[in-house]
């Protein structure tokens, strides 16, 4: 405790006036007696069991002083030092991640970082403005340079942890943004640290309230499904993010039925896999889930979803003089049937994917299409041989494509319109281009406008590539392009209208913006149109599976203030010193008008004329 | 000095005599009263030198050695009057014109009593503390001296220094005669009396106090921070008067008359408190009688 105003201390010399006064004031009345022997005698003996009495007497002038001392102390502006303070703005970052789910701290982690957060409300000052960012998968601030203890509390009430990861980037970014006002900003940062990103980003002074003890987790890090010969068969990989070595017990459940369960061993930080055979092949989705184990704090990685996609299929027709590459390309993908053919198909059926290996066709309305050569739709203008140095542009059907050992000898320059983008751009002209027709008048379109007899691209690594990805792009199953596992909180684009049916039970109908109600874990159904389907919502992510805690995150930056540490603010009290004194004014006031009881008859004699 | 009619009433009353002690009369002394000394106290062993006379001859036959017959003593009865005038004895809490009502009252007993002494035959010496003396004096005639004398006790000046109490009761003892003292004081001294009375029981003087203490002394009715400055002394005493110190007052005054009443009646003698707003007609006629002084 200190004072900000240490020369107030001179008003104490007012105690000597009203001790002097009060002397004064004493000074006592002569009367004659016969003798003082009995008044000795009567002086001694009262004097002798009464001290008490003694300071009765000084009561009023005790009241006196001491309110002159609570004024004076007051006036000398006193304050103290309040631990866990900031300063005048803060801005408190709140790690709301999946991590912050682990139950090493009871009740959680995010429990007693709310706890953390709460105290810092409380010890708010006056003039304090605090700003509470969330920081989950889309950081945002909640509450901004606000005073008002009843909103922060109750903002604070109402944060749930997610299921996502924690966007350290755009948290930190936000923050930076918030504090760059012209007072200092202190942030708190209270987070288990799982994940944190580089926090010397940060301006100003930052303070790290770590939460969490332990690191035992157990997670489903992978199920995957594959059509074999039998059936389905489900991988599951069991990943231990501890520190001893554990087993669990993990159930494959296919639809609600037990397929099989297992007690598996896994090290500490090592990955056990297991192969899950004879799943029924017609099953829609699968699901593998840890039962039992002992050193498991995360629950929400405990689980993991797998929707079979295999028992989707997509007709191709591949219209070619023969081409033994695209043939063997096309067969090799799953859940394709490739009827062949010489000639432009002439009955109605009609085919999710046509391959027109350079032929010229007329494709029916909406069609979707993957042409070769020159000869498919659009008219070549020219001829280009200057191929190499391909620029790839970022498209689905350019994913995990190496481009550069690819030699292409000629390609043709075609009258594409503008909405078919180059994907492969030679330094003569495209080479790959892939677009979506706006009109409705064809479907997806992926062009190579060269022959592939006059490249070696199909000897190359990229072919079945390049291959796969157009397919996918051109013909996704089950006619929609929906992904079968999105991870919690991505918004999945399903058209307006589709009827999608939550792990919880409940059927929501989407808008115009898509799917973003994912924040269960789990697997959805939707019926969109005539097209149906499930996806899965899965967890699948390593990073918060990895719930160790980093308390020394606050040595990783020179201005890190430990939370022990802090700067403390200043926190005046002069207001209870000001309010005491007044009391006990009133309190003088009134033992000189009333009297105690044993004053009861010199009250009267003291007051002054 | 005092009423007609407060005279008339003395005159039929009579001190009582101090209580007779053995070996203290011998009869050798001439009586004045010869008719009334043929009462019988004791005998002694004959010592040769006394006088024949008293030989009880008829012992004598019998166990044939010689006793002499002691017979009462009947001289009168000499009364000392010792009337304290110190400037206690004055005080009175109101300050005003006229006698203090304490002294008054203290004169107006002195000479009463004296009156009732002179009128039944007794001797009187009336010695005060500030050294005036009367007496001895017998015989009612005496008796508009003694009252002259008293009354110009008052016109003494006020503050002569003071004699303590032990000193003046010592002075008396040394001339005393054997009988009767009686004290009129307030008794006000630091020191007490103690020394004095035991000096005027040891000349064979039986001490009855009267102790005057005035209304203000028994029951004050001060109040307030005071400095209390003692009359006689002038030492001062700080007094913050509640509740609290009068019970103290109260407590310390029984605690002394206690103390004086015993130191009294050790050596016989008798102790009566005297409230001097009372009219001396009732404190003589009503409380003196009703403890046995008057008869």
């Amino acid at each position: 405790m200190d004072v900000l105003n240490p020369l107030a201390f001179w008003f104490a010399l007012l105690a000597i006036p009203i001790v002097l006064l009060y002397l004064l004031r004493l000074q006592r009345r002569e009367q004659l007696v016969s003798s003082t022997l009995l008044w000795r005698r009567a002086a001694l003996d009262r004097e002798a069991n009464a001290l008490w009495q003694r300071l009765q007497r000084n009561l009023l002038l005790f009241l006196q002083l001491a309110t002159l001392a609570f004024l004076i102390f007051a006036l000398a502006r006193p304050y103290i030092n309040a631990p866990d303070a900031a300063s005048q703005q803060i801005v408190v970052l709140l790690d709301t991640s999946a991590s912050m789910q682990a139950t090493d701290v009871r009740p959680s982690r995010f429990e007693a970082a709310r706890a953390q957060v709460s105290a810092l409300i409380e010890a708010l000052g006056a003039g304090d403005r605090m700003t509470l960012i969330a920081v989950d998968e889309a950081p945002r601030a909640l509450v901004t340079l606000t005073n008002d203890k009843p909103q922060l509390r109750d903002t604070l009430r109402a944060l749930r942890p997610t299921l996502g990861a924690a966007n350290w980037s755009a948290a930190i970014a936000l923050a930076k943004a918030i504090g760059s006002g012209d007072r200092e900003t202190t942030t708190f940062v209270v987070s288990d640290g799982a994940g944190a990103a580089d926090l010397t980003l940060l301006p100003g002074p930052v303070r790290f309230i770590p939460v969490g003890e332990s690191s035992d987790n157990l997670a489903i890090t992978t199920l995957a499904l594959r059509r074999t010969r039998d059936g389905l068969a489900a991988l599951v990989r069991l990943t231990n993010h501890g520190l001893r070595d554990e087993e669990a017990l993990v159930v494959v459940e296919a639809e609600a039925a037990l397929i099989d369960a297992r007690t598996l061993a896994v090290a500490a930080g090592k990955s056990t896999e297991w192969t899950v055979s004879d799943i029924p092949p017609d099953a829609r989705w699968v699901r593998a889930r840890i039962d039992k184990a002992r050193y498991n704090l995360l629950a929400a990685d405990d689980a993991a979803y797998a929707v079979n996609g295999s028992n989707i299929t997509r007709r191709a027709l591949l219209i070619t003089r023969g081409n033994l590459f695209l043939e063997q390309a096309l067969a090799a993908l799953p859940n394709l049937r490739v009827a062949r053919a010489t000639t432009p198909p002439t009955n109605a059926e009609r085919y999710d994917l046509y391959v027109l290996d350079n032929m010229s066709a007329t494709l029916p309305a909406g069609a979707n299409a993957l042409l070769i050569g020159a000869q498919g739709v659009f008219t070549p203008v020219a001829i280009f041989s200057d191929t190499a140095y391909a620029r790839v542009a970022p498209h689905p059907i350019a994913r995990d494509l190496d481009w550069r050992t690819v030699s292409v000898r000629d390609a043709y320059r075609l009258a594409a319109p503008d909405w078919l983008q180059p994907v492969v751009e030679g330094q003569g002209g495209p080479l790959v281009l892939a677009g979506e027709s706006p009109d409705g008048a064809l479907g997806r379109l992926v062009v190579l406008s060269f022959d592939l007899r006059r490249s070696d691209l199909p000897l190359q690594i990229a072919f079945p590539i390049l291959i796969a990805n157009s397919v996918a792009w051109l013909a996704p199953p089950g006619g929609l392009d929906i992904p079968l596992s999105v991870r919690p909180g991505a918004v999945v684009a399903l058209p307006a209208g589709a009827r999608v049916t939550l792990p919880s039970g409940e059927a929501i109908t989407t808008g115009a913006q898509g799917f973003a109600q994912t924040d269960q874990l789990g697997i959805y159904t939707f019926e969109a149109g005539q097209a149906q389907g499930a996806f899965a919502v899965n967890f699948a992510n390593i990073a918060e599976s990895r719930i160790a805690p980093n308390p020394d995150l606050a040595l990783s930056r020179p201005n890190l203030l430990p939370a022990a540490e802090a700067r403390a603010a200043q926190r005046e009290f002069w207001h209870a010193l000001a309010a005491l004194a007044l009391a006990l004014l009133v309190a003088e006031w009134w033992v000189y008008q009333r009297g105690l009881p044993a004053l009861g008859r010199r009250s009267s004699a003291r007051r002054p004329a | 000095m005092l009423s007609e009619s407060l005279l008339q009433s003395l005159r039929l009353l009579r001190l009582s005599a101090p209580r007779k002690r053995a070996g203290s009369y011998t009869g050798e002394r001439r009586s004045t009263r010869r008719g009334r000394s043929v009462e019988f106290a004791d005998y002694r062993n004959y010592t040769p030198g006394d006088d024949p006379r008293r030989v009880d001859w008829n012992i004598y036959a019998r166990l044939e050695r010689p006793y002499i017959r002691l017979f009462e003593d009947e001289e009168d009865l000499t009364v000392h009057l010792l009337l304290d005038d110190s400037p206690s004895m004055f005080w009175q809490a109101e300050e005003g014109a006229g006698l203090a009502q304490k002294w008054l009252c203290a004169a107006q007993l002195a000479a009463a009593l004296g009156y009732v002494a002179l009128a039944s035959g007794d001797r009187v010496v009336v010695e005060t503390s500030r050294g005036q003396r009367f007496g001895p004096r017998r015989g009612a005639a005496s008796a508009a001296l003694l009252i002259t004398f008293i009354e110009r006790l008052s016109l003494e000046p006020r503050h002569r220094p003071r004699a303590a109490l032990n000193a003046w009761l010592a002075r008396c003892a040394r001339d005393a005669r054997p009988g009767l003292a009686i004290l009129i004081s307030d008794m006000l001294d630091e020191e007490g009396a103690s020394e004095g009375i035991a000096a005027l029981a040891s000349k064979g003087l039986t001490v009855n106090l009267l102790h005057t203490l005035s209304p203000d002394e028994l029951a004050p009715s001060l109040a307030g921070d005071l400095q209390l400055k003692d009359v006689e002394t002038g030492s001062a005493q700080d007094v913050s008067l509640d509740a609290g110190v009068l019970a103290a007052y109260h407590r310390q005054l029984s605690t002394w008359r206690a103390q004086l009443a015993t130191e009294v009646q050790r050596f016989g003698g008798r102790y009566v408190l005297v409230n001097t707003a009372l009219p001396p007609e009732a404190i003589v006629l009503r409380d003196l009688r009703r403890e046995g002084w008057l008869t």
